[in-house]
């Protein structure tokens, strides 16, 4: 079940992240492999500390994995960081605008990285804004937004490069629950209607089994416990109550009975 | 891209349907009764100096209409004038390159925590040395006296900068550096798109800072072989025991400082428009 497959988009085989914390080693991330497929869309839950945040790290080169192999589009995406430019987006969970930057200017931070001329990276931005209701926001500097406006040009921010690969990590969960209903609804919408393939991490049991095709359920340190496929199970006439059913069951197995329970799930 | 010119997505993009609220300025009036109190207490040390110069000897406190008319003929003057505007220059241009060379270890620093162990004590240890040592040292090592105020200048100056610099680039927070990275941001990028203009502020201030070392550390300076500038002028009133050319010196060069203060709040208010201006502070 848990096997990387070769021709996969993103594929983690026996990866491993250690840190030293005060001296001591630690293992934040331990023999991870998963693989997820082109335009799959995959979602991971578990307890904190399970090591989901430092599996995107991985996932977006940002740090070097101690053993194992991570492949991105069959790149590895630390040695070969800049290869990745473009084909690899994430949207975190705070918006992390730019201050002195427009919503528009923060929409074209991406393309401006990737060298896209000047004009053609604010039409593309002001093109997805506008997508995302923010048509009238243009030249709204970041403290005159609200935080789900703020969310949404972080997310036309990402979208705007289109990437292959596109990774979100809690993107809702420092949004109250009615405007994270709401972009939550949006970035789906547009997900909808791109080929991308999306892995996500929630907090959100519900929201793992209405977004995704196959949600992982992570435990500590760093591994996949259970993979419960949304889709699967889906087409055998399973209820979604009974699907994310499976996912707890998952989340208990792993120990997480305190750390996930102890999560207000917003979506319940 | 045909996709990309879809209508929006949420129908009725329900929270905000107009465009921000306008931005508000400071009115002139609040501005005007701001500057009340300061105008008060400057008017009262005026007053304080007048009452002074009735009562004790004129050469010690000469009376504010004698100091007025030593400022007139000053200003008037260009071949007097030009020694406040040779200052001026001369302080422009050693901030300039104290920053030009203060940055770079700044910046530094600021990036490598190795860098920082080695140069901080050396910052530290030049920025303890008083001007004075500074302009004995320029006397021994240049002749060129245009060439001993801008090296006591930059030393003066330039270690600040540099620690304002170091302390402002540890400040970009780790989150938007990640931003730059997950975007594969090249270094320039994350230095020109990300660091830079977040350690604007920083850098304003710290010109804030030295505008107001220089304007002191200037002076000194302008006391060795410099035959023009205000340095000099006030050791040539110094030795006519003028006080109140000394004075009326004096004045313009705290004015000239205000001048400058004044232009970089300008450059300041452009550069930092998109701060908040909060209607309380
Ligand atoms: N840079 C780091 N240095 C040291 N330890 C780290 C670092 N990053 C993560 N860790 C540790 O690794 C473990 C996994 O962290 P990670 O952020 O991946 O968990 P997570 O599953 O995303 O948790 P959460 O649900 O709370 O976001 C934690 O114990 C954390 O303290
Ligand atoms: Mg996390």
């Amino acid at each position: 079940m848990n096997a990387a497959s070769p021709t996969a988009l993103v594929r983690f085989d026996g990866v491993g992240k250690e840190f030293s914390k005060r001296g001591h080693r630690f293992r934040a991330v331990d023999e991870l492999t998963f693989s997820v497929h082109g335009s799959e869309r995959v979602a991971i839950v578990g307890e904190t500390g399970s090591g989901k945040s430092t599996a995107l790290n991985l996932l977006l080169g940002l740090t070097r994995p101690t053993d194992g192999e991570v492949r991105v589009i069959g790149l590895d995406p630390f040695a070969q960081f800049s290869e990745l430019a473009g084909r690899v987006g994430i949207i975190f969970q705070s918006a992390r605008l730019l201050d002195w930057r427009t919503a528009v200017g923060n929409a074209a931070f991406g393309l401006e990285m990737l060298g896209v001329g000047r004009s053609e990276r604010l039409g593309i931005a002001t093109d997805w804004l506008t997508r995302l209701g923010l048509g009238s926001f243009l030249e709204a500097y970041p403290h005159e937004l609200s935080g789900g406006m703020r969310q949404r040009v972080s997310i036309a921010r990402t979208m705007a490069i289109r990437p292959e690969v596109l990774v979100a990590d809690e993107a809702f969960s420092a949004l109250d629950e009615m405007t994270a209903a709401s972009v939550r609804a949006d970035l789906l919408a547009l997900l909808a209607e791109e080929e991308m393939t999306t892995i996500f991490v929630t907090h959100s049991v519900p929201e793992s089994v209405t977004l995704a095709d196959r949600v992982l359920v992570f435990t500590r340190p760093g591994q996949v416990r259970r993979v419960v496929d949304v889709r699967d199970l889906r087409s055998r006439g399973r209820s979604d109550s009974e699907i994310e059913e499976q996912v707890r069951a998952g989340l208990r197995d792993s120990g997480a009975g305190a750390g996930v329970a102890g999560r207000p799930d917003t979506h319940d | 891209m045909s996709v990309l010119s879809r209508t929006p997505l949420s129908d009725g993009p329900t929270e905000f349907p107009t465009g921000p609220a306008p931005r508000r300025r400071m009115s002139v009036r609040d501005r005007l009764r701001r500057s009340v109190p300061g105008v008060i207490a400057l008017g009262a040390l005026a007053g304080l100096w007048q009452l002074s110069s009735v009562f004790l000897s004129p050469v010690a406190t000469p009376s504010l209409t004698e100091i007025w008319s030593s400022m007139q003929a000053i200003v008037t003057d260009w071949a007097q004038l030009e020694n406040l505007v040779r200052t001026g220059v001369r302080i422009l241009i050693g901030l300039l390159l104290a920053f030009a060379i203060g940055m770079v270890p700044g910046v530094l620093m600021g990036f490598s925590e190795g860098i920082r162990t080695y140069l901080r004590p050396i910052l530290y240890f030049v920025q303890g040395i008083p001007a004075l040592s500074w302009v004995v040292f320029a006397v021994l090592w240049f002749t060129d006296a245009e060439v001993r105020i801008a090296f006591i200048l930059v030393m003066v100056t330039f270690p600040n900068f540099s620690l304002f610099v170091e302390g402002a680039v540890r400040g970009v927070p780790q989150e938007l550096r990640e931003l730059g990275h997950a975007f594969r941001a090249s270094r320039w990028n994350q230095f020109r798109q990300i660091v830079l203009p977040a350690i604007t502020p920083a850098i304003l201030s710290s010109w804030a800072v030295n505008l107001g070392n220089g304007v002191r550390a200037v002076v000194v300076a302008e006391l060795v072989g410099a035959t023009v500038g205000v340095g000099n002028r006030l050791l040539l009133a110094q030795s006519l025991f003028n006080m109140a050319d000394a004075m009326a010196w004096t004045l313009l060069l705290v004015l000239m400082l205000l001048l400058f203060q004044t232009v970089l709040n300008l450059i300041e208010s452009r550069l930092l428009a998109w701060r908040p201006v909060g209607e309380r502070r």
